[in-house]
Formats: C-alpha cells, sequence, structure tokens
C-alpha cells in the first residue's frame, strides 16, 4: 500500500500564489519526496495529474477557477487513486467541510510548520486521514447537521439515512478537536495509535460515502445519466 | 419606469382617439360641418402617432412639445364650436375630442409631475368655457376641480413611483459596491494570510531572530483569520437568537485554536453571551496560569441536548484533589459571577484536570425550550 522508502511519495503541487507554491514545492522536494510539477489552478492540475500520475495532490482552496471541492471530485473522477491534502490560508469553513466530503482526505492550514506539512504529505500518501482541530469540529458539526436534517424528514422513506457516528468516533473526534495528537489519543484511551487513525479516517469515509450517495440520487432525480 | 409611463399614455390616447372616432362617426349627419368632424378626427389620428414616436425617445419630451400638446388638445376642444351646432352644444353635447384631450394633462403630470399636471388642465377648461360660450357655472367649476385633481393626482404618483424607482436603484448600486469591495478585501486577506503563513512557518523553520518574526507573523496571521472567518456578533431579527461562533471565534490566536461547525449554533443572546464570557474566562486562565509555551483548544459544537463548549490546554495542569481549593483562591479565573450567569441560563460549568495533562473545562447550556 504505502510507498516503501525506495518508491519516493510524488507529489503534484497547486496553488495559485508563486511565492507559496514554490516555497512548498522546494521544502517537499529537500525532504525526499518528488514533485512531480506544480499548478496555479484547477484546470492545469488536472492537465499536470494526467500527465505525470502523483501519489498526492497538495491543492490550495481558494483557486481562481475551481473550488477546492471541485477540483477534488474532478482529481477523484479522472484517478480515483490519487490523495488530496487540502491547505489553505483562511480556513473558511464550508470550503473546507466541502471539500473533505467531496473526498479530500485531509486539511492543514497554510500557517502549518514545514515538519508539519511534510508529516501531513507522508500520512496522506500512506492512506491516513489528516485532521487538524478545526476541521475535527467541522466533521462533529456536519455529523449533527445531518442529524438534524434526518429528524426534519423522517417522514420522507426514500432518503439515505444520514450517517451517525459511534461514542468511540464522537469521542476521538473531540479529543482532536481540542489538540491531543493521534499518539495522545491512544494513550489516553488505552487503544493503539493505528486504531485511533481508523476511527479518525471512518468518521471522513462515511460523510464522504453519504456525499456520493447523495450527488447519485440528485443526479437521477434531475434525469442525469 | 418613465418610458412606461410614456407607453401608458399612449395607450389610452389610443384608446380614446378610437372612442372619439366611433362618436364622431355616429354624430356627423347632426354635426353642422361634418367633414369638419372627419377633419378633426383625422388631426387628432396624426398627432396621436406623432406624439407617440416623440414622447418614446429615451429621455422623454422637451417641455415645450408637452405645450404644444396641451395647445392642440385646447384647439380641438374650441373647433367643436364651428363642427357641431350651437343647438347641440347647448344641449351638452360632447366635444370632438372627449377624454382624447386628456391626454395632453396626462402627458404633462407625467413630464413635470403635479404641478405641471394642473397647470395644462387649466387651458383645457378654458377651452371648454369658449366653446360652450357660457360664463363659469356651478357644473364646469365642478369639471375644472376634477381635472385639477386628476393632473395633480397623476403627477403626485408619477414621483412617487420615480423617487421609489430611483431609491431602490441606488439601493442595488450600494449593495453591489458592498459585495464588491467584499470580494476584493477576501482576495487581499487571502494574499496577505499567504504571506503571513509563509513568514510564520519558514521562521518558526529558520529559528533565532527569524522564529521571532515568524510568531509575530503568526500572531497577526491567526488575528486575521478569525477576522475574515466574520461570523455575525448580532443576534438574528427573526427568531432573536444569536450565533455563539460570533462571540468566540474572536477569541482565537496564535496560542488559542478555536474549532466551530460550518453552520450556525445558534442560543438566546444571554446565554450565548453567558457563554462567551465563560469562555473568555477559561482562556485567561490557560494565558495566565497554564505555563510557557501552552497552547489552548476551544471547540464548539451542538451535542444534540446542549450547546458546548470545551476548553482544553496542554499546560502544566494541577491535582484533581486542589480542585476545590483552587476555586476558592480564584485559581481558576473563572468566578462565581461568571458561573452564576451560566447557570441562570440553564448551563453548568465543569473543570477537570491532571498534574502534567492540562487543563479542560467544559461549559453546557441545554437548548432553550
Amino acid at each position: 500500500m504505502s510507498p516503501t522508502p525506495a518508491e519516493p511519495v510524488r507529489v503534484l503541487v497547486v496553488d495559485d500564489h508563486p511565492i507559496w507554491r514554490d516555497a512548498a514545492a522546494r521544502s517537499l522536494a529537500e525532504a525526499g519526496f518528488v514533485v512531480t510539477g506544480t499548478a496555479r489552478d484547477g484546470a492545469q492540475a488536472l492537465r499536470v495529474a494526467a500527465a505525470t500520475s502523483p501519489d498526492v495532490v497538495l491543492l490550495d482552496l481558494n483557486l481562481p477557477d475551481f473550488s477546492g471541492a471541485e477540483v477534488t471530485r474532478k482529481l477523484l473522477v479522472a484517478m480515483p487513486g490519487i490523495r488530496v491534502l487540502m491547505l489553505s490560508a483562511s480556513g473558511e469553513r464550508q470550503d473546507v467541510l466541502d471539500a473533505v466530503t467531496a473526498g479530500a482526505s485531509g486539511y492543514l492550514l497554510k500557517s502549518a510548520e514545514v515538519a508539519e506539512l511534510i508529516d501531513a504529505v507522508r500520512a496522506t500518501a500512506a492512506g491516513n486521514a489528516v485532521f487538524t482541530p478545526g476541521l475535527a469540529g467541522l466533521v462533529l458539526g456536519e455529523y449533527r447537521r445531518l442529524a438534524h436534517a434526518g429528524d426534519a424528514r423522517a417522514a420522507g422513506r426514500d432518503r439515505p439515512a444520514a450517517p451517525e457516528l459511534t461514542e468511540r468516533e464522537t469521542e476521538i473526534l473531540r479529543l482532536v478537536a481540542t489538540g491531543l495528537t493521534y499518539p495522545q489519543i491512544a494513550a489516553r484511551l488505552t487503544l493503539s495509535p493505528r486504531t485511533v487513525q481508523n476511527h479518525v479516517q471512518n468518521t471522513l469515509s462515511k460523510l464522504q460515502l453519504h456525499n456520493k450517495a447523495q450527488l447519485v440520487r440528485y443526479a437521477l432525480e434531475r434525469g442525469v445519466e | 419606469m418613465s418610458g412606461q409611463m410614456w407607453r401608458a399614455v399612449a395607450v389610452y390616447r389610443f384608446v380614446t382617439l378610437c372612442y372619439a372616432a366611433v362618436v364622431i362617426f355616429g354624430n356627423d349627419s347632426h354635426y353642422a360641418h361634418p367633414a369638419g368632424g372627419i377633419l378633426a378626427l383625422a388631426a387628432m389620428a396624426g398627432w396621436t402617432v406623432f406624439t407617440i414616436i416623440a414622447y418614446a425617445r429615451p429621455r422623454g419630451p422637451q417641455p415645450w412639445l408637452i405645450v404644444i400638446d396641451v395647445a392642440v388638445a385646447t384647439g380641438l376642444i374650441i373647433s367643436t364650436r364651428w363642427i357641431d351646432t350651437a343647438r347641440h352644444i347647448a344641449h351638452g353635447a360632447p366635444t370632438i375630442p372627449l377624454i382624447w384631450a386628456a391626454a395632453a394633462m396626462l402627458a404633462a403630470a407625467v413630464r413635470g409631475g403635479p404641478w405641471a399636471g394642473m397647470a395644462a388642465a387649466l387651458p383645457l377648461w378654458v377651452g371648454d368655457l369658449i366653446e360652450r360660450q357660457s360664463l363659469p357655472t356651478q357644473s364646469t367649476v365642478d369639471g375644472l376641480v376634477l381635472l385639477l385633481v386628476a393632473g395633480g393626482v397623476g403627477g403626485y404618483v408619477v414621483r412617487l413611483s420615480l423617487r421609489a424607482e430611483a431609491a431602490t436603484d441606488t439601493a442595488a448600486r450600494k449593495e453591489a459596491a458592498i459585495a464588491e469591495r467584499e470580494r476584493i478585501a477576501r482576495g487581499i486577506h487571502d494574499s496577505v494570510l499567504q504571506v503571513l503563513a509563509l513568514v510564520s512557518s519558514r521562521g518558526k523553520a529558520l529559528g533565532g531572530e527569524a522564529a521571532e518574526l515568524g510568531a509575530l507573523a503568526a500572531a497577526q496571521e491567526a488575528a486575521l483569520r478569525s477576522l475574515v472567518t466574520g461570523d455575525s456578533t448580532e443576534p438574528d431579527t427573526e427568531t432573536g437568537l444569536m450565533d455563539v461562533r460570533g462571540l468566540i471565534e474572536p477569541l482565537a490566536d496564535a496560542v488559542i485554536t478555536v474549532s466551530c461547525p460550518a453552520t450556525a449554533v445558534m442560543l438566546p443572546p444571554p446565554a450565548a453571551r453567558a457563554l462567551s464570557v465563560a469562555t473568555m474566562a477559561a482562556i485567561d486562565n490557560v494565558r495566565k496560569h497554564a505555563g510557557d509555551g501552552a497552547r489552548g483548544w476551544v471547540l464548539v459544537e451542538d451535542d444534540g441536548a446542549a450547546i458546548r463548549v470545551s476548553v482544553r490546554d496542554d499546560g502544566a495542569g494541577f491535582e484533581s484533589g486542589r480542585l476545590a481549593a483552587a476555586a476558592a483562591g480564584g485559581r481558576l479565573g473563572i468566578s462565581h459571577s461568571i458561573i452564576g450567569r451560566l447557570r441562570e441560563a440553564g448551563g453548568s460549568a465543569a473543570v477537570t484536570s491532571r498534574p502534567g495533562q492540562g487543563t479542560e473545562v467544559d461549559l453546557r447550556v441545554p437548548y432553550p425550550g
């Protein structure tokens, strides 16, 4: 699954700010990643990704042409195995949430330290979800919103049931949201770090699956093939 | 808007022309000069076509054209004297143009407002007196009053609706300007945040003096980010509820991270304020007592039964046994009055801590009602 040290992780850096793009690409190259290319907008990102097939796309949330969610969806349709790590400077909540429900596997603020960024790219390549406390708060809120929306139209039968968090998942997300790292959470709950990681990953997968089901239902209702 | 009004005048003129035509063709056998009736009708038709075209200009007709319009209408009223027989007129026969003549008054009202409308009514009335060769009587004075009212009211309504249109127009333009300014501001904020984020992360990596610069940039970056998020701090005008996020998000900085749902977290204003004051107290506590380099995290959530705010730090912490003593000594920084306000809103506060594992403050306010 995860690339061995012999196979360095291939990364595409997408950002419309040249200073940031170049700095990120340089840091990643110094840390031993292969930067397969850089792109300044969503359209270019799709072209470069198709041509260079990176493992991870480091994607800025605010691109001039498409939203982060749109670019993520298009990338995943074109290359189902690709992993998207979102980066943003402003942390616009709805944009971040849209991007992760569209399939991005993690989110980082741009003010993260270089070491954090490198760890995050490595974790993303290994298939792990990268959560900030802010993202954990957003995901908790989204499950709550979906539960409320589900209550409101409990009468409508053919709707897919709103996804729910298990008690353990809620507990872990709350700890992530209040700044604990996975090893700290593992120590506190006497679980293995791997188990904590799996729980976090699950919270994201359920949301993404629900989102995909909704998109399909929406398309069917609208008569789209 | 004024274009629509000129179209309305045109429609009025055309419809009343048709009416006048029916009456003239019906009566021309009784006229003293039947050919005169046809001639007057032709003049009305010609003038109708001319004004419809002339008034449709984007900027509306010139005032002098309106004066001519009123003169033509007045002239046609007087022409009745020559076309119809004196006996018919004495018995109250209608004038040749009938209510077509009022179109000129309407045009004056649309062009110049209530006073112009009333001023145009006057010559029409005088023309009518000349045509009947009578002095003002009770019934003709009544007629004048009616004309004046019609001209005045017509002009007033036109003025009012034009003013309303201008107001809507200005409001729409202002709104567009604000939206554009916000769009530009978002772009600028984003660019500034990029640079601050870069300086902060690079600075920390470089160490030394650069790290100090990085820390400064990080502080500004956090402040700007919480500003950009900018949730409303005012109660909703419809429900009277307040978004707790708007009060708590601005407390974020380089030391304190705030996490919120993407959707609003609504509470009645007293409960929302009590919650945010308690949160501020807990955050102050992190800064004062958690020790150097300690960080704090605030989570705002809706757990299905209550609105919950958790404040955790990774600082020194303290033994749970000393909790009561610490609270009494004001060590927690959450005073009794703050807890009291939270309780008044039906809420509660709990504090847990272990040495070396930081402190956690859990604040809850149940849903209203």
